[in-house]
């Protein structure tokens, strides 16, 4: 038995057909249906788990149909739909499918009511209120006339002004004045009993995408193995292959979805560099993605039927090489990027794209090689010199014997004091206030020197000289005082080149700090 | 008594073909046949042919820079029109330590931002299978590994592994080690560099000025056993390239000038690459 709170109070939300025997109902009070059986089992009742688990059953019924959908209209649960459109010969008729479909349910040990008709709303009311039929294509008004009106998935309140005027079965609003229905009860009446008789659409939102392109196989015995599994991608890669082949189409994405025997759905997706339809390399993909799986590979008690679907199609024509087209390289770097992404992740293989600002940090955007886009061209090409390495986050250095607005003579970075022979700078680097959006209007007092903003996270990183400020970039904002930087190029005495700036300017309230940003060759 | 001459031959070219060095004594008598001389060598060595596994030595974790620019350096000459790319790879957790390469000072060295690919990797296992990856595809010039800490998983089995695959696929790998101990690895080349300093500008003495890296070779094993008679370098990089500056003047006295670095290729017809950029 289930329970949930209802105006304060628990109450019974769901019974199993053992405890409604027992003479409990819905809606009754826990302690009174605990003081009829003692030994009632009872448990809180979780609707979004319920739902989860719901939905993630629902992903499975995708191996009998391609779209499936929970119905959420009347509950967030309980309710699946199929689309068996052109399917139902595959199970050798729609008596069968009904029953194979219902039957491996009962087989598990779920209730389960089915019913088969042209639309949504009269599968629901059939399933509901006169389960296992099958309504033959015409005879839809005739067999929905006799059901009652809650068959219609109708409101309590509708529900109770139909019965008060004596309409108790569907067949009785066939016919009424439509527009006093509609003021009487709402729109939703009229529009419930249109979309039962199919007179207008109700969609189907699929829970899972419709891929066009897709090649399954079933077992007859079930398979664990991750081993077996590629094995039979491979295969399933080469059936896809071919069929894309024939249309000279490439796929961008590729998912496999591994259907198991207990009712749960394993999906992988792999992505590619460029569309591609080639066996060898698909397969790859998901040999490399499956070697980062690691422990969330569960096969459960077997996996029965396999399918793998490709995505985002574009027209990949066959190309000959060496007539006009130089043989680059240019594909096999791109497979080789596939390769290392689908192993090593989305973001483990970036490049450097240039982007149009002259902040350092965020002149470089580190970009997945495998998902490029265009090239900014209003980006710095030929900037002012800059370092060959940045440090992600610029580390405090301590500073002596510093002339007023020049560079260092001394400094002491990571424990290690050295000498500054030569220097060249500074480059001043301010924030970009037409980022910011603000109008012109009066500067806000300056910040307390009182209290350095120091974040919590940043605070717990080892920090390596303790009385330094950590560097906290405030690029976002734009402060005119605090986020001028001047930049120097520094050698030491052993030739060493670091990229050094001071933050904030003598005079101010909060005395300048100074940070490495980089290094040179 | 005399072993027969023969089958101490046969048995050397097998070994020889076990080991794949017929390759690679065959690049690099090219390389030293052209310019005999003990430094010229050396420099010579600065173009060593593709296909093989140097390492590149710096003191301490802040010359990562030198021992970045002096790779690039020597990657850079391998870009070819078939090989066009670089890839540099990199354990996550150390970019804080020695720097993440920066696109827009790679111009410096002759190549564009996005020419060199970086790989953030979380483990060491995982970088070495990334490494002999790169190095199996034939359009990748050269693979560049930096390695802030000294994993045990990099012994000396797992560089002979790197230097078979990268002989076996024509594609250089430059592993990047810092500190001063030394262990066992099947490289071929090893480089000790260390930052030296510049020249100055020509118009502002006290300006830091080109580059200049104090290059000592380690290790020369290049198919037949050299001793060279002069193992340190003092060079310069410039926009023509590293050029040797004599250690007794330190100044910029360019013995020789090597061609100069692989720029972006200029627009060719029918040229894919191109078209798209």
């Amino acid at each position: 038995m289930l329970w949930e709170k209802i105006k304060g109070g628990m109450r019974i939300a769901a019974l199993d057909a053992a405890a409604s025997g027992a003479g409990l109902s819905v809606g009754q009070n826990v302690s009174d249906a605990r003081a009829l059986v003692p030994d009632l089992l009872v448990f809180e009742h979780d609707p979004d788990f319920t739902a989860h688990v719901f939905s993630e059953f629902a992903d499975w019924h995708s191996n009998a149909s391609p779209i499936v959908a929970v119905h959420d209209a009347m509950a967030p649960y309980g309710d699946l739909i199929l689309d068996i459109t052109g399917v139902a010969h595959l199970f050798g008729g729609e008596e069968r499918m009904l029953a194979t479909l219902t039957g491996r349910l009962r087989a598990l040990g779920y209730t389960v009511h089915g019913a088969i008709a042209d639309t949504v709303g009269a599968a629901w009311a059939f399933a509901h209120f006169d389960p296992g039929r099958i309504v033959p294509e015409g005879e839809l008004e005739a067999q929905l006339a006799d059901l009652s009106i809650h068959a219609l998935r109708l409101g309590e309140d509708q529900v109770a002004g139909l019965s008060q005027m004596g309409l108790k079965s569907v067949g009785q609003l066939y016919g009424r004045d439509r527009k006093a229905l509609q003021a009487r009860f709402g729109a939703a009446l009229v529009s419930r009993l249109d979309q039962a008789l199919g007179l207008i659409e109700e969609r189907v939102i699929p829970r899972l995408p419709i891929a066009e392109y897709h090649a399954e196989r079933r077992f007859p015995e079930p398979i664990g193995y991750l081993d077996d599994v590629l094995m039979t991608v491979r295969d399933l890669a080469i059936q896809l292959g071919l069929r894309l082949g024939a249309e000279a189409l490439g796929a961008q994405s590729f998912h496999l979805f591994l259907y198991r025997v207990d009712h749960k759905v394993m999906t992988l997706s792999v992505n590619a560099g460029r569309a591609t339809r080639d066996p060898g390399h698909i397969a790859q993909l998901f040999v490399h993605r499956s070697e980062r799986l690691e422990g969330e590979y569960d096969a459960g008690f077997g996996i029965d039927m396999i399918r793998l679907a490709a995505g985002s199609l574009s027209p990949t024509p066959d190309v000959q090489l060496g007539t006009f087209e130089v043989d680059d390289g240019a594909e096999d770097l791109t497979r080789l990027y596939d390769r290392m992404t689908s192993r090593l992740g989305p973001l483990a293989v970036v490049r450097s794209k240039p982007v149009d600002t002259h902040i350092p940090e965020r002149a470089v955007k580190l970009e997945s090689v495998v998902a490029r886009t265009p090239d900014d061209p209003d980006a710095l090409l030929d900037p002012p010199v800059r370092p060959l390495r940045l440090l992600p986050v610029p580390e405090p250095i301590e500073v002596m014997a510093e002339v007023p607005h020049g560079p260092p003579l001394r400094m002491v970075w990571r424990h290690i004091s050295c000498r500054v022979l030569k220097a060249s700078g500074p480059e001043r680097i301010e924030a970009e206030w037409w980022r910011t959006g603000l109008g012109l209007g009066f500067l806000p007092p300056p910040p307390d020197p009182e209290k350095p903003e120091i974040p919590e996270d940043r605070a717990k990183k080892k920090v390596i000289v303790p009385r330094l400020e950590e560097h906290v970039s405030r690029l976002p904002t734009f402060d005119a005082a605090s986020t001028v930087c001047d930049y120097y190029i520094v050698e030491d005495e052993a030739g060493r080149r670091f990229w050094v700036f001071r933050l904030g300017l003598y005079g101010a309230p909060t005395p300048p700090r100074w940070y490495l940003h980089g290094f040179f060759a | 008594m005399p072993r027969p001459k023969p089958d101490l031959d046969a048995l050397r070219a097998r070994i020889a073909a076990l080991e794949k060095r017929p390759v690679l004594a065959e690049g690099a008598g090219s390389a030293s046949r052209n310019r005999p001389g003990g430094e010229d060598d050396l420099l010579g060595l600065l173009k060593a042919p593709a296909g093989l596994l140097h390492e590149i030595f710096a003191d301490e974790h802040r010359q990562s820079g030198t021992a970045l620019g002096f790779t690039l350096g020597l990657a850079g000459s391998l870009i070819t029109r078939s090989r066009q790319a670089l890839i540099y790879l990199q354990l996550a957790a150390e970019a804080q330590e020695i720097g993440l390469p920066y696109g827009l000072g790679f111009s410096a060295f002759g190549l564009t931002p996005d020419r060199l690919v970086i790989g953030r990797i979380g483990t060491v296992p995982e970088l070495l299978w990334a490494l002999e990856e790169a190095l199996a595809c034939r359009a990748v010039a050269g693979v560049i590994v930096d390695l802030a800490s000294h994993p045990k998983a990099l012994d000396f089995t797992a560089s002979r592994r790197i230097a078979l695959r990268s002989a076996a696929a024509g594609t250089s790998a430059f592993l990047i080690r810092y500190g001063t101990g030394r262990q066992a690895s099947a490289a071929r080349l090893r480089w000790h560099v260390k930052a030296g300093a510049s020249a100055g500008q020509p118009f502002d003495a006290g300006a830091p000025g080109n580059p200049r890296f104090n290059v000592e070779i380690e290790k020369l094993r290049l198919g037949q056993v050299r001793q060279a008679e002069q193992h340190h370098l003092i060079l310069d990089w410039t926009e023509n390239g590293f050029v040797s500056v004599d250690p007794r003047q330190h100044s910029l006295a360019p013995l020789r000038r090597p061609a100069p670095p692989p720029r972006p290729q200029p627009a060719a017809l029918g040229h894919r690459l191109s078209q798209a950029g």
